[in-house]
């Protein structure tokens, strides 16, 4: 089970409002390659895996995700609160507030709501642990173009450790692919689906 | 685009260990596996709030993007040093599942739990609870309640 804890990984104190920022970061809230998706994704694999370790780094990384995915939601929060009249006909933002006004909403940053299309849970050990590592890149990459269009240091500073979070994920994933190998067929790692068909083929 | 870096030098033979941005990789390896070097152990370590500041324990694994090189400066404050202690607990943590065999870092995640766990309980007594739980410590449930959101908080608790 989960058990709140109330308080961020990370402090997130934004002074000044900015529509326009928050209506690209809320792609990491519920877009393509955001927190939702890594959290359930990452949650939602560690059934299927066989292997003790790799359940427990399934979870703690999964579990982080949630956290992250509340970071992003305080930051799209904080960058739209106490809007004037004129701040709510940003362009990009109108789009977003005629729906949800300043409620936070998982989307992308198009508009297009989040998506279980997004993410895979295939119940194959390398292809779901390859599947993190990509994930992780995508991730990345989005945060490195956030860091592009944000002029605001109070929003850098969140999101330059959210970045970092995604390369120490990619590092631990690569490891887990290693140690998944190393309880595998050393001659055939492909040889069977050890989270289907257990160590050896099924007859 | 990205910072020219020093090319990476061999494995010391002496020590046999790899610089601490490197990890270990086999010298035959079999093909169509992704491979991702293994962080050694005992790498170099941030002190906690260093740890929080750059997102990460390891300053091997502290890899920026050129828009936003340096670390960040949380300020201290209550919060702020229970969110630091919490972070090397977790990335050690993340750390172990893949390093099961690494007595030394388990004895630094027991040794940095029980400074979480002192941490935490003289933060919530002095500024109220983070777990509901925790409520039961407190003079009136509504500490829980009306006490700020972590969306909403500020440092040091205000609001």
């Amino acid at each position: 089970m989960f058990v709140y804890e109330k308080k961020l990984q990370y402090p997130v104190k934004i002074k000044t409002p900015n529509p326009k920022l928050a209506s690209v970061i809320i792609s990491q809230y519920g877009g393509p390659d955001g927190e939702l998706g890594a959290s359930l994704r990452y949650l939602s694999q560690r059934y299927a895996m066989p292997y003790p370790e790799l359940k427990a780094l399934l979870t703690d990384i999964g579990t982080e995700e949630l956290g992250h995915l509340e970071m992003v939601g305080t930051i799209v929060h904080q960058l739209t609160r106490n809007l004037t009249e004129e701040q709510i006909r940003t362009a990009g933002f109108d789009t977003y507030f005629v729906d949800h006004t300043t409620g936070v909403y998982p989307q992308f940053a198009s508009g297009y709501p989040w998506s279980a299309s997004t993410m895979q849970s295939t119940g194959d050990v390398i292809a779901d642990l390859t599947e993190d590592l990509a994930a992780e890149q995508k991730a990345r990459v989005t945060y490195d173009n956030i860091l592009r269009l944000s002029d605001d240091p109070d929003v850098s500073d969140v999101i330059r450790f959210l970045r970092e979070r995604e390369i120490v994920h990619f590092q631990r994933f690569g490891e887990a692919i290693r140690l998944a190998k190393e309880r595998m067929d050393q001659k055939n790692i492909y040889l069977t689906n050890p989270a289907f068909d257990g160590p050896k083929p099924k007859q | 685009m990205y910072p020219d870096k020093e090319p990476i030098k061999p494995t010391p033979p002496e020590t046999g260990l790899c610089p601490d941005g490197c990890g270990t990789l086999p010298e035959c390896a079999p093909l169509a596996v992704p491979f991702v070097p293994f962080q050694q152990t005992s790498p170099k370590r941030y002190n906690q709030t260093d740890a929080l500041n750059n997102g990460t324990l390891f300053p091997g694994l502290n890899l920026p993007f050129h828009m936003k090189k340096d670390a960040a400066n949380v300020s201290g404050g209550p919060l702020g040093e229970l969110q630091a202690l919490e972070f090397v607990l977790l990335e050690l943590g993340l750390y172990l599942d893949t390093h099961q065999a690494d007595e030394e870092a388990f004895a630094l995640f027991q040794q940095y739990a029980a400074l979480e766990k002192a941490g935490r309980e003289k933060y919530e007594s002095l500024y109220g609870p983070l777990f509901q739980s925790a409520t039961a410590g407190q003079k009136a449930f509504s500490t829980w309640i009306k006490n700020p959101w972590p969306w909403d908080l500020m440092e040091g608790g205000k609001q």
